[in-house]
């Protein structure tokens, strides 16, 4: 069964890497999967992944996490902070434990007393923003580069690294060949696409961004293969059952809001360390609940997660690079789906017919009639693109089913 | 942190003895006494029945012994020593495993998940997939169940994941198993397996307690039966030497105070009639099956039956709530088109079966209460007459007797007769032609039981027709003018309530005849 599937999957990816690879010689934008794009893109996923991810650990604990959004600028603040005063190692743990501390808020609110979940992350969000500005006064106003909005910038940057031999990284002081670069600027083509998306993967890589990744698998392995992860797991799907089997249900929605306030920190440290390199009003954007909204298209699973948040970062990457490939993205989602349509005409499926017809019709017309996409459509286009492709995907979502419902133990149920 | 803890199989079926030894045990709450110097003795790799009436007693005895509740006086011996369980872990612990009515099994999990949780096999904290699923084969193997353990809950039917649920029991080394209604939820087929999955069960050493009142199925499976009527043992029979009837007989009781007769007499016309009535379901029996009768004016027709036999959706039917086939008319009028509201609008009320879930809105004022379904005839356009509605509240409390300090105390305060003396108050102040009443008086202390009804006769003798509803069969016999026995869907007899006894109710009600 597992044959066949990584068979389908290889072949969906040779697809979809056929029409990219033809549209780009075709519009003769290189932009759309050149090593910067995608480089720029795999920066722009991380913080939405991280908020994904801790969205997926708090619901698979049964507790609603609106309250990201907070968690992650009490980790743009205090990771810049922490990246001011000590260097930015320290700064990614303090923006861990400014997020965790967010997280125990969330969970003393909402386990302990029982509060409203979302209401709960609702002030929690509202506390951040006003609280960081309070200490922003406490601590940046006055200091060299710091001010009520923003702090001063870090000591020094967090390091980067280049693969060896395939896209230039050192060894040992010896320059090694950058073959990826190589590949890319032939523009052969799938071979040029392939060198390219190859390249940004591994080429100017921040440390953070690795951590990032491997949350991913770490997370499905604890969830699914572990002890804690089924207990966890089962306070979220059935807090009764688990009760009833001697499973400390509050306990473990404690650790894991804990974990999801700690991820959530992580994910705003990488905005105030990472991305850039001081902490700034408003640095994360709404992330929050864009990391939300891939968790429910990731169908709360860390795989799904991560798709979507690389779908994200991957519009967000195109409109910051090369905003003048955006139609060249319009005549991409067109050829994307149309394949779909026609694989949903041959499967009889009804919905998705009439749903990729529209989005093909829509992203077709717009890649005819528009020739320069104004500045407030680039900047909605993640959104459109996600829009279309939560619309498009069929799948059967399978939340935690008791994700948002308080439980009281020792009650009668 | 436990791992593993999977105890090795008692396998021999020869060890006889008291696996279970309850002393005369007795537990009363509030009012209430559920139990009262019960005795029981199980012997090991038996199935022993427990039979007895709704409200018997049955459910607090079980949980008893599986540590929800702890008796006033009494001791219970496992394998010969006295224990006292303070929690279901330490029963667990002690070899017993319950399977609830109501499965405690997440959905979005595996089946293999939910029968470890809680008692994982695990190698440093990391799941033995593995050994737990060679294991759960083994005992799926040993009783006869196949299952797919990979498969969400949410793709099992009932009657799997009830399997489920033993196997989940067993997983933690159980060696008594108490099933709590185990058939209440199958059809028929399903029945059977389970009774073929628990027969090897036996064979492999462990002793069952079964609790039912579904005399066939307890006659077909068990070794013993206990039989427990008001909080107490009645009999402990051999199914060999005792008949369907005779069970009955005992599960009932005869001794039943009788009440005084009526003065006035039953009407001519008909008002509320039913003509092959069939409420359809999907995915299982019909609950409701070619149902037909007439009720009188100034007629009260009894509805007896063990709960689950339909009476709950025959309301829904007369009310409209559910789609139905066949006819019912109101005062007269071809309802069987209209909708909820109509049908009220039409002359019918109704008490019904939960006053917590369909009666009440708990945290709302008892005004805003005693409005529910009025609102036509207590609002100015848009608006709610707020002053008109809350003297029509106070109307109903001075009328009915509710002890309240006011119409504007929320409804949870109030107890549980005094609630349901405002749900009554509510649908008797209208003057309705038709009231459907579904366990008026349940869980209620006995004077307001008697309120509740004196206000029914009293209404009955101005000329409304009731349809009771009831497993109740003092309140039955007391104050039908017909009976109707519902069984299985179908209304299996129509009685005289002069010559009906509680045995004879009994009899029909469980199918025995």
């Amino acid at each position: 069964m597992t044959q066949s599937k990584n068979f389908r999957l290889f072949g969906l990816i040779s697809v979809a890497l056929a029409i990219v690879s033809s549209v780009r010689l075709w519009t003769d934008q290189d932009a759309l999967t050149s090593s910067d794009t995608i480089g720029t893109a795999l920066r722009l996923t991380v913080p939405i992944l991280l908020a994904g991810m801790a969205g997926l650990w708090a619901e698979r604990c049964g507790v609603l996490n609106i309250g990201i959004e907070g968690m992650m600028i009490f980790g743009t603040w205090f990771g810049a902070w922490g990246a001011w005063q000590y260097g930015p190692w320290v700064g990614l743990l303090f923006a861990i434990l400014g997020g965790m501390f967010g997280g125990l808020v969330h969970a003393v609110a909402t386990v302990r007393f029982n509060i409203d979940q979302v209401i709960s992350g609702v002030v929690i969000n509202l506390f951040a923003y006003f609280g960081v500005r309070y200490l922003s006064e406490l601590v940046y106003v006055g200091k060299k580069g710091g001010g009520i909005s923003q702090s001063p910038p870090q000591k020094s940057a967090l390091p980067k690294f280049n693969l060896p031999v395939l896209s230039g990284g050192e060894i040992a002081g010896w320059k090694s060949p950058d073959f990826l670069g190589w590949l890319e600027a032939r523009r052969w083509f799938i071979l040029g696409d392939l060198g390219g998306i190859a390249r940004g993967l591994t080429h100017s890589i921040s440390w953070a961004t690795v951590i990032a990744i491997i949350v991913v698998p770490v997370s499905a392995w604890v969830l699914w293969r572990t002890r804690f992860g089924l207990r966890l797991r089962s306070s979220g799907e059935s807090p009764v059952a688990a009760e009833s089997l001697g499973i400390k249900v509050n306990r473990l929605r404690y650790y894991g809001l804990l974990i999801s306030g700690g991820l959530a920190g992580l994910a705003g440290g990488t905005l105030s360390i990472v991305a850039s390199s001081y902490y700034r009003q408003g640095q994360t954007a709404g992330r929050g609940f864009i990391g939300l909204a891939t968790m429910i298209f990731g169908n709360w699973r860390p795989s799904g997660i991560l798709t979507g948040a690389m779908l994200f970062g991957y519009a967000e990457g195109i409109k910051l690079v090369a905003s003048d490939s955006i139609t060249a993205l319009f005549l991409l989602i067109a050829s994307m789906s149309g394949a779909f349509l026609i694989y949903a005409i041959i499967r009889h499926k009804r919905n998705q017919v009439l749903l990729t017809l529209s989005a093909f019709l829509l992203s077709a017309i717009a890649y005819r009639t528009i020739d320069t996409v104004p500045e407030s459509l680039t900047q909605s286009l993640p959104y459109v693109v996600t829009l279309i492709v939560l619309a498009t995907a069929n799948q059967r979502l399978r939340p935690p089913a008791m994700a948002g419902v308080p439980f009281r133990p020792g009650e009668p149920h | 942190m436990q791992s593993g803890s999977v105890k090795p199989k008692l396998n021999s079926a020869t060890d006889a003895g008291r696996v279970v030894e309850l002393t005369n045990i007795s537990k009363s709450f509030p009012g209430v006494i559920a139990n009262r110097d019960i005795s029981l003795q199980i012997d090991r790799a038996t199935i022993h029945a427990i039979v007895g009436e709704n409200g018997a007693g049955k459910s607090t005895l079980m949980k008893i012994l599986y540590g929800l509740h702890q008796p006033d006086s009494g001791t219970i011996a496992i394998n010969g020593v006295i224990t006292q369980f303070k929690s279901p872990s330490e029963a667990m612990a002690a070899g017993i495993g319950m399977v609830h009515q109501h499965f405690m099994l997440a959905d979005n999990l595996t089946v293999l998940e939910n029968i470890i949780l809680g008692s994982e096999p695990t190698k440093y904290g990391v799941l033995s997939l593995g050994d737990a699923r060679k294991h759960v084969n083994e005992l799926a193997t040993s009783i006869g169940v196949e299952i797919d353990l990979d498969l969400p809950i949410s793709d099992l039917g009932v009657g799997q994941r009830q399997r489920v649920e033993i196997l989940k029991v067993l997983f933690r080394g159980a060696e008594i198993l108490v099933l709590d209604e185990p058939t209440a939820v199958l059809v028929p087929q399903e029945v059977d397996e389970l009774f073929t999955n628990l027969r090897k069960l036996v064979a492999n050493g462990t002793t069952i307690l079964f609790i039912s009142h579904k005399l066939d199925e307890v006659l077909s499976i068990s070794d013993q039966i206990t039989v427990i009527r008001q909080g107490s043992t009645v009999a402990t029979v051999s199914p060999k030497s005792i008949d369907r009837l005779r069970l009955a007989e005992l599960m009932v009781g005869s001794d039943l105070p009788s009440h005084g007769e009526r003065t006035t007499k039953v009407g001519e016309k008909i008002q509320l009639s039913a003509r092959n009535l069939t409420v359809v379901a999907k995915n299982r029996k019909n609950p409701v099956q070619n149902v037909s009768f007439d009720i009188f004016e100034s007629e009260i027709i009894g509805i007896a039956g063990v709960d689950g036999n339909g009476q709950f959706e025959l309301c829904e039917a007369l009310l409209g709530l559910v789609d139905t086939q066949g006819t019912v008319e109101i005062g007269g009028i071809d309802a069987s088109n209209l909708n909820v509201r109509e049908r009220l609008d039409q002359g019918l009320a109704y008490i019904p079966f939960d006053r917590h879930r369909e009666g009440l809105m708990l945290t709302a004022s008892l005004w805003e209460n005693a409005l529910l379904g009025h609102e036509n005839s207590l609002s100015r356009g848009p608006m709610i007459d707020v002053e008109s509605a809350k003297k029509s509240c106070r109307e109903i409390i001075e009328r009915f007797g509710v002890m309240t300090p006011s119409e504007l105390v929320p409804a949870f305060v109030l107890s549980g007769g005094n609630q349901q003396k405002l749900v009554v108050g509510r649908n008797l102040a209208t003057a309705p032609k038709v009231l459907i009443a579904a366990h008026p008086t349940r869980g209620i202390d006995v004077g307001a039981q008697a309120a509740v009804w004196d206000e029914i006769r009293r209404s009955r003798d101005a000329g409304m027709s009731v349809l009771l509803v009831s497993a109740d069969l003092e309140e039955i016999l007391g104050l039908s003018d017909r009976i109707l026995v519902m069984f299985d869907g179908k209304i299996s007899a129509e009685l005289d309530p002069k010559k009906a006894t509680p045995q004879i109710l009994g009899k029909y009600m469980t199918g025995a005849q």
